[in-house]
């Protein structure tokens, strides 16, 4: 017994220091919150870039905190009045260091695994990246959302330590475009549809989620399946308001048995005076496209300038861009620059918006030695 | 309760059996002491292993050191919780994060939401809003607007749609007074509302200068040849704004601008019944009474004319159309020009440019792409442009010719140049109507003698005929006294038969008085006879003043009406005593015929010459109204 005194007396006083550890805690956990010290009032709040968002109210391109469940009677606080400082939102050539934020928005029509594994490579720190999708109705639409919500629900697991500042899904309001029957004799007419609806969901997508903190716009088409992993830093160390790579498709030549690549997108280009003449011609509703035989337009387009061996920052000046990949400053958007639906200059959707944004004093360029790639189907 | 747990022995007692096993099972099962509490038993008994192992000693050295230390550091940890907890104020802040971060810190990232899921179908929009939940995104762009904020905002709190459904999205830029200060401040109080009807829902305030060079100033900002630059980057800041604060789960969108003095409370849900693409109302501003009470102020809204399309065609690429300058007269309909104040509010109508003071559009015309295009779209821009861009994507553009609000009147440069202008035209037109004047009695004075002396001649034969008149009836009027004259007629024929009977018996008495004439005088009977006849003469004339003072003025109408068949010359003078009147001139073919030859046709150039100046009048101010539009 004589042994067990000390360790007694002992064991009591660690018992005496837990239960003061107990009470301690305890006491924090449970006091009633008005004796926490609270945050001052701030009727003024400024928004970082990479800051939560209070409410559900805010810009898409911010995540929120979600809100707190309330009681029966209790009614949800008015949302904040917030201050968006956007003198200080920059686009420079080095937007890492500047910790400028990218928003890159794809209109989805079919999802592709290889393009989400592409977007999760990027090296862009992901905490600057917000994306932005909308999908048409119907089977197809419903599909792609199932997909890119299942992938979006791994990557964006809160512990994924690499997850995107936010992602922002919408559904269209309007109705796809089907296919006709006779697609060859009305295959202008139908382009036109097509394109023109395109403008409308990328329109729809691009003013809905442009929030006041974006500095770039990443135009991504979802059948883009390969792209440098640096791609938004060499696009944006260029500085320029809006830049367009080339886009390539890789395909198995049978002929020399091997894989190659080829031109795809030719909607980048630089005008020409036959087009010019032509479009001089037209009806205010008609537009020129490319790669229609009877519409021979002898515009020089970036897809036939590039050359593999050459430096890959080589710029080009443009006047009509493709939409597959293009880097666009926030600002060109911001002062109006959209996709035309409607025949504008004789020109629609990306190319429209080429026009459009050289009206508003924005030129275009093009890089037609460094390439993204295109799925093949 | 746990500090009342704490004293209570309960506890000692139940583990204190267990402590020996656990001390045998250290000490005795392994001979190497591990902790704490068995330290003590080796300095009981060191002999036991002393020689065996020796190292062992060191560590018991160090060990009990530690074990004071640890001892120590408890204790003091303990006392400084306890004093904690009695004095909140030691409690370091510091302490007190790091334990929320550390307790919280894994759960931010799952406490914060990174996906969204917005179904564009749910925000089509429709007429009864308020009813489906439609959030609406209220837009004001503002530049120098202090003094116009309180009013702004008195507007907000009054409209009538569920303010929780109201977003409200401001663009602050370039402004050189405190409008950014006062806005937040008002935004704060706004917010802070007791009660939470009051409340608005997300407030985002846009802070950005475009480094604009151009004034905000009435004159600088209404000039002709600031205006197409003006437009352009007015437009710009809306685009900035609306690009912005537009979200997915907008259905509509309202552009309001702060200067709107007077507006219907319902007008959110009054624009959105009608459920249009695009709407907007009639703007006006009140004046001074003396500048005309009222204007047409936005000349914006306006449906396209052939003249001003033919125009647009002639013009360079660059070109911008504004209304309400002479430089371009585009002869189109404005919105505002139709108003009438007693029409049919809800009176549609198509329109090709819209004004910006206050438009309702649906947010899909906004995501399908049309804004106020900051270049020459179509020869226009901002919201001209923005109603032509609409109008190109098949949307519809109406506006509500008699629904009007009412804009703010500033007494402007236009407005005192108008002023000025209103001033010459008064001046003109004295002198004109005085040039008028000397004519016409040029004009008399050398053509048209022989009427006028006519006249003359024959109004002094009708007064020359009353006269006769009132020395023959004595009256000046065929219908006055007449009641009287009956009745005195009577008492006149008594008085004259009377008369006459007393002359008979005085010729009688005469005749007898005759005969002794000799004896007689005669001289009181003559007299008396005279006095008679005099006093008789007397009561006459009394009874005719009566009459003559009781005359009522003369009645036309009536006259004419009651009066008996009478002499020819007595019509003629009535229907003269009309002339001198100024009335009915026309009822008298002579007069007419006369009038004609002089006043009448003076009358008539009049007329005409009024008319005209009233014209003129009215596009003079239509020019300056359309000036007085920013």
């Amino acid at each position: 017994m004589a042994i067990s005194r000390p360790v007694r007396r002992n064991s009591t006083i660690t018992y005496v220091l837990a239960a003061i550890l107990c009470i301690f805690f305890l006491y924090f956990f449970f006091a009633d919150s008005t004796s926490l010290p609270s945050l001052p009032f701030a009727p003024r709040q400024l928004y970082h870039t990479k800051q939560a968002a209070q409410n559900a109210l805010s810009p898409p391109s911010l995540p929120f905190i979600k809100p707190t469940k309330l009681g029966p009677d209790e009614i949800a606080p008015p949302p904040p009045v917030v201050h968006y400082r956007m003198n200080n939102v920059t686009t420079s050539s080095t937007p890492i260091e500047n910790r400028e934020t990218i928003l890159i928005l794809t209109p989805l029509a079919r999802f592709y695994d290889s393009y989400w594994e592409n977007l999760c490579k990027l090296t862009y720190p992901h905490d600057l990246i917000s994306l932005g999708f909308i999908i048409p109705k119907g089977r197809e639409g419903n599909l792609a959302t199932q997909q890119l919500q299942d992938r979006i629900q791994k990557t964006q697991h809160p512990s994924n330590k690499d997850r995107f500042a936010s992602i922002t899904i919408l559904r269209q309001d309007t109705e796809p475009i089907i296919p006709q029957a006779e697609h060859d004799r009305h295959a202008l007419v139908v382009q036109k549809e097509r394109r023109a609806a395109m403008s409308r969901a990328r329109n729809s997508l691009l003013f809905t989620t442009l929030g006041p903190t974006t500095s770039w716009v990443l135009w991504l088409d979802s059948d883009i399946v390969e792209t440098p992993p640096s791609l938004l830093q060499d696009l944006a160390s260029h500085n320029k308001p809006i830049i367009v790579p080339n886009c390539f498709q890789r395909y198995y030549n049978k002929e020399e048995e091997e894989w190659s690549t080829r031109p795809y997108d030719f909607n980048s280009w630089q005008d020409s005076p036959t087009a010019q003449g032509l479009a001089e011609q037209m009806g205010p509703d008609e537009i020129l496209l490319e790669g229609y035989a009877e519409m021979a337009t002898y515009r020089s387009l970036m897809a036939y300038m590039a050359d593999t061996t050459a430096d890959p920052r080589a710029e080009v000046d443009l006047d009509g861009v493709g939409g597959t990949a293009l880097l666009v400053k926030a600002e060109v958007h911001r002062d109006g620059a959209m996709f035309p639906p409607f025949p504008f200059y004789h020109l629609i959707e990306t190319e429209g918006f080429a026009k459009m944004a050289s009206r508003l004093g924005w030129r275009s360029f093009g890089l037609p030695n460094y390439f993204v790639y295109h799925y093949n189907e | 309760m746990n500090r009342h747990a704490y004293p209570s022995s309960g506890l000692s007692p139940t583990d204190s059996p267990q402590s020996p096993k656990t001390f045998f099972g250290n000490g005795g099962g392994r001979r190497v002491p591990t902790m704490g509490e068995s330290g003590r038993g080796f300095h009981i008994r060191p002999d036991k292993y002393d020689d065996k192992y020796k190292p062992s000693s060191k560590r018991t050295m160090w060990q009990r050191r530690r074990k004071s230390l640890l001892r120590l550091g408890g204790m003091l940890t303990g006392v400084f919780c306890i004093l904690m907890l009695i004095f909140p104020s030691l409690r370091p802040a510091a302490l007190f994060s790091a334990l929320s971060l550390f307790t919280l810190g894994g759960g931010e990232e799952f406490n914060i939401e990174t996906v969204r899921y917005y179904d564009l179908s749910n925000v089509g929009g429709t007429s009864r809003g308020w009813e489906r939940e439609e959030r609406i995104l209220l837009c004001a762009p503002l530049r120098d607007a202090a003094p116009h904020l309180p009013m702004f905002f008195s507007h907000l709190r009054n409209l009538t749609y569920p303010h929780n459904l109201i977003d409200l999205a401001f663009l602050v830029g370039d402004s050189k007074d405190d409008t950014a200060e006062l806005l937040s401040d008002l935004l704060a109080q706004l917010q802070a509302a007791e009660n939470v009807k009051e409340t608005f829902g997300e407030i985002s305030v846009l802070e950005k200068d475009f480094g604009q060079v151009v004034n905000q100033d009435v004159e600088s900002r209404h000039g002709f040849a600031a205006q197409a630059g003006r437009r352009k980057s007015m437009a710009q800041a809306r685009n900035w704004l609306l690009s912005a604060a537009l979200r997915p789960t907008h259905s509509w969108v309202y552009w309001r601008d702060v200067d709107v003095e007077t507006a219907p409370f319902t007008i959110l849900e009054d624009l959105m019944r009608h459920n249009k693409d695009v709407i907007v109302p009639n703007v006006w501003r009140p004046l001074p009474e003396w500048l005309g009470g009222e204007q047409p102020y936005d000349l914006n809204s306006w449906q396209e004319s052939e003249t001003a399309l033919a125009l647009a065609d002639t013009l360079d690429e660059d070109a911008v159309i504004v209304e309400g300058y002479a430089e371009y007269a585009t002869w189109r309909p404005h919105l505002a020009y139709l108003r009438d104040p007693y029409g049919d509010p809800d009176m549609e109508m198509e329109i090709d440019g819209v004004g910006g003071v206050s438009i309702l559009a649906k947010a899909k015309v906004f995501r399908s792409g049309v804004h106020f295009p900051a270049f020459s779209f179509e020869k226009h821009a901002e919201t001209e442009g923005f109603g032509k861009m609409a109008k190109r994507m098949s949307f519809s553009v109406v506006g509500l010719p008699h629904y009007t609000i009412w804009h703010l009147y500033e007494p402007s440069y236009e407005d005192i140049r108008h002023m000025e202008e209103l001033e010459q035209e008064r001046a003109a037109q004295e002198a004109a109507e005085q040039q008028r004047r000397e004519r016409t009695e040029r004009i008399q004075q050398d053509f048209d003698t022989g009427a006028s002396s006519q006249f003359e001649k024959d109004k002094a034969a009708m007064r020359e005929a009353v006269r006769k008149m009132k020395e023959v009836r004595g009256r000046s009027h065929p219908d006055e006294g007449w009641a009287e004259d009956e009745r005195f007629r009577g008492q006149r024929e008594e008085t004259r038969r009377k008369g006459e009977e007393e002359e008979g018996t005085k010729k009688e008495e005469e005749r007898a008085a005759a005969q002794k004439v000799e004896e007689l005088p005669k001289a009181p009977v003559v007299e008396e006879v005279a006095k008679k006849i005099a006093a008789d003469v007397e009561q006459k004339a009394q009874v005719e003043a009566k009459p003559e003072a009781a005359k009522p003025k003369p009645d036309v109408a009536k006259g004419a009406a009651l009066e008996p068949p009478s002499p020819p010359e007595k019509s003629s003078e009535v229907k003269l005593q009309r002339d001198a009147d100024g009335k009915a001139h026309l009822e008298d073919p002579l007069g007419e015929i006369k009038e004609l030859g002089g006043d009448s046709a003076a009358a008539v150039a009049e007329g005409v010459r009024r008319q005209e100046v009233k014209m003129q009048e009215a596009a003079q101010r239509a020019a300056a109204g359309g000036g007085g539009k920013s």
